[in-house]
């Protein structure tokens, strides 16, 4: 199953690299995901995580590739959303960031459990504060690059369309979206074991 | 060596005293308020939770200082404290500097009880244990840019500007989370390299 998800990613990610929208923006926020890729790959033996975390990164890793190849303020699928729902601005990056928080903070607390050794309400409370933390950086760089690169666009460069709460906004969506994964996970333990402390030999827990 | 009640007594009358002075007449009464809100609640979770929590005596120094800051930046409203008038035209430059200073100090002068807190209460690792303070600081300073933003768009929009201090700066959340941020991260190298410095003088 690993190797069908790295296939389908390189796949998609030739397919986008194919004319997208944008180059240079396509290259500058290919190189995080780029980077993400080839870490997992070299731990995947060293680190494996289980089955549910690689195929919740690849979601959000496909969501975030379709993003770039159209530059995310004109992905027709939020362009069709905007038409049907009157929203005003194109939703798709804040419906991304939402999708970060919630496809990534199970990654993150699985690697938290497997290598910190974290126990109780931490092992809930300390993923979203790392997602959130991730999300205020993302921001931080997502600015420099709109000063740096396009610095007469100001707020209507990337991701802001023109919207001076647009940061704050996004790391709320993804605050939303990691609170909903873990809300998720507690129930799901709970209904599953009765208890909302992991268990070594259920499924989405298991590691080997 | 200073006796550690005695020098917690010391902070706690310390932070007592300046509070009260700042609270006679500060420059606008509900921004105060605002302001002082989470800087109460802060201290009454550590004075109720001194019993069955104790941050040893360096980090609560460090407390106390990031709040001093705090409470002389809410007396006067952020954007407008005298020191950072003074700031600004030492450097020349077009704001007043002080909440981007007061952030960066939340990073710099908070992250070090985080970690003790991580590494007591939860017993984190090695490499977490530097990773997650920061992170923290970080995720901790963008809770509170959001906040900002929600009580800046609920509350008057004239209260709400005084609270916010953008001061007309478009990427100001962003600077402000970026200061917080390099203030955690200067105190993680220190830690680090203190450590590194202490191990070598037990060799």
């Amino acid at each position: 199953m690993l190797i069908g998800l790295l296939l389908w990613y390189v796949g998609l990610s030739l397919w986008t690299a194919y004319e997208p929208a944008d180059r240079q923006f396509w290259l500058l926020s290919s190189i995080l995901p780029g980077a993400l890729v080839l870490i997992l790959v070299g731990t995947h033996r060293s680190m494996p995580l289980s089955q549910a975390s690689y195929l919740l990164i690849t979601l959000f890793l496909t969501l975030h590739t379709i993003g770039v190849h159209y530059t995310y303020a004109q992905v027709p699928a939020g362009a069709w959303f905007e038409q049907a729902l009157p929203l005003g601005r194109n939703h798709y990056d804040r419906v991304v960031h939402f999708c970060f928080g919630f496809m990534l903070t199970y990654p993150i607390e699985e690697l938290f459990r497997l290598t910190a050794s974290l126990r109780g309400w931490l092992l809930y409370y300390l993923p979203v504060m790392t997602v959130l933390g991730l999300s205020g950086l993302w921001e931080i760089i997502e600015s420099w690059v709109a000063r740096v690169v396009h610095p007469e666009l100001g707020m209507t460069y990337l991701g802001s369309q023109g919207d001076v709460w647009d940061a704050q906004k996004d790391m709320a969506a993804a605050l939303y979206g990691s609170l909903f994964c873990m809300l998720l996970l507690l129930l799901w333990r709970k209904r599953r074991t009765g208890t909302s402390r992991p268990q070594p030999d259920s499924l989405a827990d298991s590691t080997s | 060596m200073l006796n550690r009640t005695k020098l917690l007594s010391g902070l706690l009358i310390w932070y007592g005293l300046l509070w009260t002075v700042l609270a006679i007449s500060p420059h606008d009464r509900q921004d105060w308020l605002l302001e002082n809100l989470l800087a109460l609640a802060a201290v009454g979770t550590l004075l109720l939770t001194y019993r069955r929590f104790q941050f040893s005596t360096p980090s609560y120094l460090l407390i106390t200082a990031f709040l001093s800051l705090h409470a002389v930046g809410a007396h006067y409203t952020y954007a407008e404290v005298p020191f950072g008038f003074w700031l600004q035209q030492l450097l020349g430059l077009s704001r007043n500097p002080f909440d981007r200073l007061v952030h960066f100090a939340y990073g710099w002068l908070l992250v070090y009880p985080l970690r003790e807190l991580l590494i007591r209460l939860a017993g984190v690792g090695t490499f977490w244990s530097y990773y997650l303070p920061v992170s923290g600081m970080l995720a901790q300073s963008g809770l509170f840019e959001i906040v900002e933003a929600i009580v800046a768009q609920v509350v008057s929009a004239e209260l709400g500007t005084a609270y916010l201090g953008t001061q007309g700066d478009e990427w100001d959340a962003q600077k402000d989370m970026m200061a917080a941020f390099s203030g955690a991260l200067l105190t993680m190298t220190l830690v680090i390299v203190m450590k590194g410095k202490a191990v070598s003088l037990r060799k």
